[in-house]
């Protein structure tokens, strides 16, 4: 295989890893986010910060990269998410640039705007595959667990959610932790494929990307995001001697499938029973 | 002391600034109860119709002022027509509106990324920013004191319209409750567009002061950021709470650059928008967020 391809695949895997993340917390429990870049550039500097400067073993970096995103979710999360409307949606965007300001001046850990270089290059296929595969497995077996459907149940009708016994402020935060976890990860994981960072990777742009893609595979399928990573990875490979249209590209994407289809390519399904039943009439 | 009076005004007008960009903001989330990202757009298309009507149609500053209130009010009836309307009438997931307003907000910006270029305008000097000696206390810059004057007269006229007019009252209405003042006669359709008009004029006008007192260019609007942190400072859909949370923001943000320094303002916004959430959800004037069950 070329390393191109195998670039893209290795991408591939970084973007659905957080894809996943950002789908549970939108898709399957109803919170818009537009700060998810912020969990990957925490992933990314811990983990670099770790590897490089205390010689720290990848796979231990990698998870306390994700351990401090947790964490970070966890403050913002608390105060916000108790509360039902926009707020968590408006505080995300002031943590994605709040989290950036940080990095680029605190020159001395972070070495400032100038980004962080020589990371060892850790991300090969086959771990990029691997932690793949198992988040994917992890991640599939949660949105069918009791915690996924009290997820799908907060999203849908909160006062009902309560009213079942469901405790949805906490939920909701779990949800946000899970999800920073995913995105942690794949930050990390990123961060050992370029082996180099920068602040300027994790901006508000990157936040829309993860968005999109989740919006653009089906709020409320895992497949379908994953699916849509792939489609909207590919595309951005294919398209980009017109990279200037990507982000109007998005953009009207996001607008289009809203108006017309707002569950996206998958709707609410995944693969297994679109296999079983391509119609859908069993679901309905 | 003169420099704490100087970062005071620079403060409040900075402030004042904000106000014109959340009350509209706020205006649109107390009826359809969903923050509307694309509020950005409608700053950056006011502050590029002026520019254009100023340097390529060489009009007067009123005629272009008029020009770009217009030209973003009807911007925002469209956004909300062509985006908001199909989604609005079929669901009422808030959800599904938020996702469409973020994408409209990428789409206008990138349509003036590749239209007009991603460079930095200066708008010609129209608004005098020469330094104005403030009743012996501190100098300050005529253009601070006129923004602040501009956004005051703005602000009380919004006031009396909606206080002294029918659909001013249909809008109150339609902020306690979108439903219910459909199903007592009002044309709920129209009122939204008179409510995304509002929104979009005020916006511009927010966009032209912008403009002068930074550049021109199609990520300015980014900057209504600290207009929604505002507006979550004073209580989401008050148009008061909009107001003195946005006078609040402008405050800090100024007496931070000006004797801290100048790195640290947005990360005091931030702080601020925390530090609210904790001790006062629903902000200062807000309505209790958390529904009892």
């Amino acid at each position: 295989m070329s390393g191109y391809a195998e670039g893209i695949i290795v991408l591939l895997c970084i973007n659905a890893i957080a894809a996943m993340g950002v789908s549970l917390l939108t898709g399957f429990t109803g919170i818009f986010s537009l700060g998810h870049a912020a969990y990957m550039a925490l992933g990314a500097y811990t983990s670099a910060i770790l590897t490089v400067k205390y010689g720290l073993h990848f796979l231990p970096a990698i998870i306390l990269g994700a351990g401090v995103a947790v964490a970070v979710a966890y403050f913002i999360g608390v105060p916000t998410l108790k509360l039902m409307g926009d707020y968590y949606a408006i505080a995300s965007i002031g943590l994605g640039e709040a989290i950036r300001l940080i990095l680029e001046n605190w020159q001395s850990v972070t070495r400032g705007a100038r980004g962080y270089p020589g990371i060892d290059a850790y991300t090969t296929l086959p771990v990029a595959l691997a932690f793949l595969v198992v988040l994917a497995i992890f991640m599939f077996n949660i949105i069918n667990s009791r915690f996924g459907r009290a997820c799908k149940a907060c999203r849908d009708d909160h006062v009902a959610a309560s009213l079942l016994g469901f405790n949805t402020a906490r939920i909701r935060v779990t949800s946000l932790m899970i999800s920073a976890f995913y995105c942690g990860v794949a930050g990390a994981l990123l961060g050992g494929f370029l082996s180099f960072i920068q602040p300027v990777m994790f901006d508000m742009m990157k936040s829309t990307e993860l968005t999109s893609v989740v919006v653009f595979g089906g709020l409320g399928s895992m497949s379908g995001c994953i699916l849509g990573t792939a489609v909207i990875t590919l595309v951005t490979e294919l398209f980009r001697p017109i990279s200037q249209y990507r982000m109007l590209i998005y953009g009207a994407v996001l607008v289009i499938i809203m108006v017309l289809r707002p569950e996206g390519i998958m709707g609410n399904r995944e693969f297994v029973s679109w296999i079983k039943d391509p119609l859908g009439r069993r679901s309905k | 002391m003169a420099t704490l009076i100087q970062q005071i005004i620079n403060g409040l007008s900075l402030g004042s600034v904000y106000a014109l960009i959340a009350v509209g903001y706020s205006l649109v989330y107390s009826v359809l109860l969903f923050s509307n990202f694309a509020h950005g757009g409608f700053l950056v298309i006011g502050g590029y119709i002026c520019y254009a009507s100023l340097r390529t149609l060489e009009m007067g500053i009123w005629t272009a002022g008029v020009l770009s209130i217009v030209g973003a009010g009807v911007a925002a009836i469209l956004t909300e027509r062509l985006a908001y309307r199909p989604i609005r009438e079929r669901t009422n997931v808030t959800l599904y509106l938020l996702i469409a307003s973020m994408g409209m907000s990428i789409v206008i910006e990138n349509i003036f990324v590749i239209v007009a270029g991603g460079r930095f305008r200066a708008l010609p000097a129209v608004i005098p920013t020469s330094p104005v000696d403030f009743f012996g206390l501190a100098t300050t810059s005529a253009f601070d004191l006129l923004s602040l004057a501009a956004a005051v007269i703005f602000l009380w006229g919004l006031q009396l319209f909606l206080s002294k007019t029918r659909w001013g009252l249909a809008i109150r209405a339609a902020a306690y409750d979108l439903r219910i003042a459909g199903l007592m006669g009002v044309n709920v359709n129209r009122l939204i567009s008179i409510v995304f008009f509002v929104a979009g004029a005020l916006a511009a006008v927010g966009g032209i002061f912008l403009s002068v007192r930074y550049t021109l260019y199609p990520q300015l609007g980014a900057i209504t950021i600290k207009a929604f942190v505002a507006a979550v400072i004073g209580g989401l859909g008050s148009l008061p709470g909009a107001v003195v949370g946005s006078l609040i923001l402008g405050l800090a943000e100024m007496l931070t650059a000006g004797f801290i320094s100048s790195q640290m303002r947005d990360l005091v916004v931030f702080s601020l928008l925390v530090a609210t959430l904790l001790v006062k959800p629903a902000g200062l004037f807000g309505k209790s967020v958390s529904e009892k069950v």
